[in-house]
């Protein structure tokens, strides 16, 4: 039997100085061995985008990174969009922040999944006060992970979650086949959502707004916190930015036991989305 | 070069299994973009022409591809209003794969069923030795430590004065939502020099590339290799893939010579602010050694 899903989408996105405006429809069909999909009619109606409020983040992100630091990519993006499949339909809207921030021989790395830029704010405080890599490149063991961090930590210790962690997938809003997203734990690998992130994209299963919790919620104040990241997670290896104390340096952290997990704070656009929490490793 | 007024695109992408004979993916993506100084428009609108031009390639390259039985395939056939039709195939065969283009799909399939019939059984161990670059894939490290450092507007090294490297750079935008970047077109690596020896009985041959970045901020080229062979005398064995990432200079100091026609390499699919293009890649038998 084929599943029929429609989209109708409108997307404004600031990149690297240029405003692109979009507006598509589309058809994606898909059965038990092809997927196919192609534009459609616009036929449902969609309000405006102002766009006021990436006029006013963007300008805001370029007043807090300033020299010696540069922005070396920008993006911030603003989109609405209602989803069909079979007689369901739901409507989402999105805001997305991808900023890269660089210093001397290090990047930043800092994505948002609304307009909120204390996380910006933060680590370009801290950035700038970077010692040369070649002075403070180490490995560190013990270690905070800032929400940030966590967030981004998330999605790549699915399979890999040490017994003392339990991941769960939180409710709300619907997934890539119109289904509720309901709480459950995903820690053993079972996905009951689909993600679709483009009605271009094949569907798959996958767990949505994880959140990563532990009988142990102390977390140690005097250890160095990971502010950021330096470059993508690569298996359970982070490369992130750290500090302790006046100090500031780069390390990278190889995840091999997680130790507490404070209260989840803030949502991040990481696979299918993660909530971010203060984490010691 | 790109309209900076108006932009249309019509573009065809599907897969198959080559064993099963199935079509498992198939997209159909057109649209516009109008740029206005630093707005770009962009909708999903189809110009007919461009959909006759992409079907009628599209056409040509299923039945091309009918003729292949192991495998799996992915061939995005494009018809754009800034440089006309362009088809890319990308195939692959067990861990390997390579990009090529309707001309030369039969002889890229052969050379990667050739290659993908060999099993990698060593480690590449010491890269102190001879490396030597065969079939064009020296195209692939020049990519990587000219190319981009050119559309990054990086310094220019001081390559051996018997090296040419030739990489154009044109605004060039992968769809219609795109920005357009300035990018590479092409690489043409060509040797001014002749009566250069390449090594005889110990050096690695590098024959696939699987993929390369450069890291502007380190100024650093990482290139991971998925098809060697290691060369000793009169034996030769497979190489599991491994990864060679050195500073740029120190791939300007290693290169020790060309040899040979140039040659063209399968393909490239540059990706860049996620925007993927093909580059057209071509080169001799270069020779490095990184001490």
């Amino acid at each position: 039997m084929s599943e029929i899903y429609r989209k109708f989408g409108r997307t404004l996105r600031y990149e690297n100085g240029t405003i692109v405006r979009s507006d598509e429809a589309g058809e994606a069909i898909e059965d038990a061995q092809t997927f196919t999909c192609r534009p459609i009619a616009h036929t449902v109606e969609l309000p405006p985008i102002d766009g006021g409020a990436i006029d006013e983040t963007v300008s805001e992100i370029h007043s807090i990174v300033r020299a010696p630091l540069k922005i070396e990519r920008l993006i911030v993006s603003e989109g609405i969009a209602e989803h069909q499949f079979g007689d369901r339909r739901w409507r989402e809207t999105t805001r997305r922040v991808h900023v890269a921030i660089t210093f001397r021989a290090l990047r930043a790395l800092i994505d948002l999944g609304d307009f909120d830029l204390a996380d910006v704010r933060m680590i370009s405080g801290a950035l700038v006060r970077a010692v040369p890599v070649e002075a403070g490149t180490h490995t560190e063991a013990r270690i905070r992970l800032a929400p940030n961090v966590s967030a981004a930590l998330l999605p790549a210790l699915l399979g890999l979650v040490p017994p003392n962690i339990q991941l769960t997938q939180t409710a709300g809003g619907f997934d890539g086949k119109g289904s509720a997203i309901e709480t459950c734990d995903v820690s053993i690998g079972q996905w009951p959502n689909w993600f679709r992130p483009s009605y271009r994209v094949r569907p798959v299963r996958a767990p949505f707004s994880l959140r990563a919790s532990c009988d142990v919620t102390q977390i140690v104040e005097d250890l160095p916190r990971a502010i950021a990241l330096l470059a993508p997670i690569e298996r359970l290896t982070m490369s992130v930015l750290c500090v302790r104390g006046a100090t500031v340096f780069p390390a990278t952290v190889r995840v091999a036991r997680i130790d507490a997990v404070s209260e989840a704070v803030r949502w991040y656009p990481y696979g299918a989305g993660s909530f971010g929490a203060e984490m010691m490793l | 070069m790109i309209d900076s007024k108006h932009f249309a695109i019509v573009t065809r992408d599907e897969s198959w299994s080559l064993g099963s004979r199935l079509v498992t993916e198939s997209r159909l993506i057109h649209g516009s973009a109008d740029q206005r100084g630093a707005t770009i428009d962009a909708r999903d609108d189809r110009d007919d022409e461009l959909l006759v031009l992409c079907d009628r390639e599209s056409d040509r390259v299923r039945e091309a591809i009918a003729s292949l039985r192991e495998g799996r395939a992915r061939a995005v056939v494009t018809a754009r209003s800034d440089s006309g039709v362009s088809a890319t195939i990308s195939l692959s065969v067990r861990d390997l794969s390579v990009v090529t283009t309707l001309p030369h799909l039969a002889a890229d399939y052969e050379m990667l069923i050739d290659l993908a019939s060999v099993s990698a059984i060593a480690d590449a161990g010491d890269l102190g030795v001879p490396l030597v670059w065969r079939n064009g894939s020296g195209a692939v490290l020049m990519h990587e430590a000219a190319g981009h450092p050119a559309e990054d507007d990086q310094p220019t090294l001081e390559w051996p004065s018997w090296l040419r490297v030739e990489t154009p750079l044109a605004m060039r935008r992968e769809s219609f939502t795109d920005v357009p970047l300035r990018r590479m077109a092409q690489v043409t690596v060509t040797c001014v020099e002749a009566g250069f020896s390449p090594p005889s009985s110990r050096y690695i041959e590098i024959l696939l590339v699987a993929g390369g970045r450069y890291e502007p901020l380190a100024d650093r080229v990482s290139l991971s290799i998925s098809a060697a062979n290691r060369i000793d005398g009169n034996e030769s064995i497979r190489l599991r893939p491994f990864m060679i990432d050195e500073p740029r200079e120190s791939i300007a100091r290693s290169l020790r010579g060309a040899s040979g026609d140039v040659r063209r390499y399968p393909g490239v699919i540059c990706s860049k602010e996620g925007q993927n293009v093909f580059v057209g890649s071509h080169s001799p038998d270069l020779v490095t050694e990184f001490r």
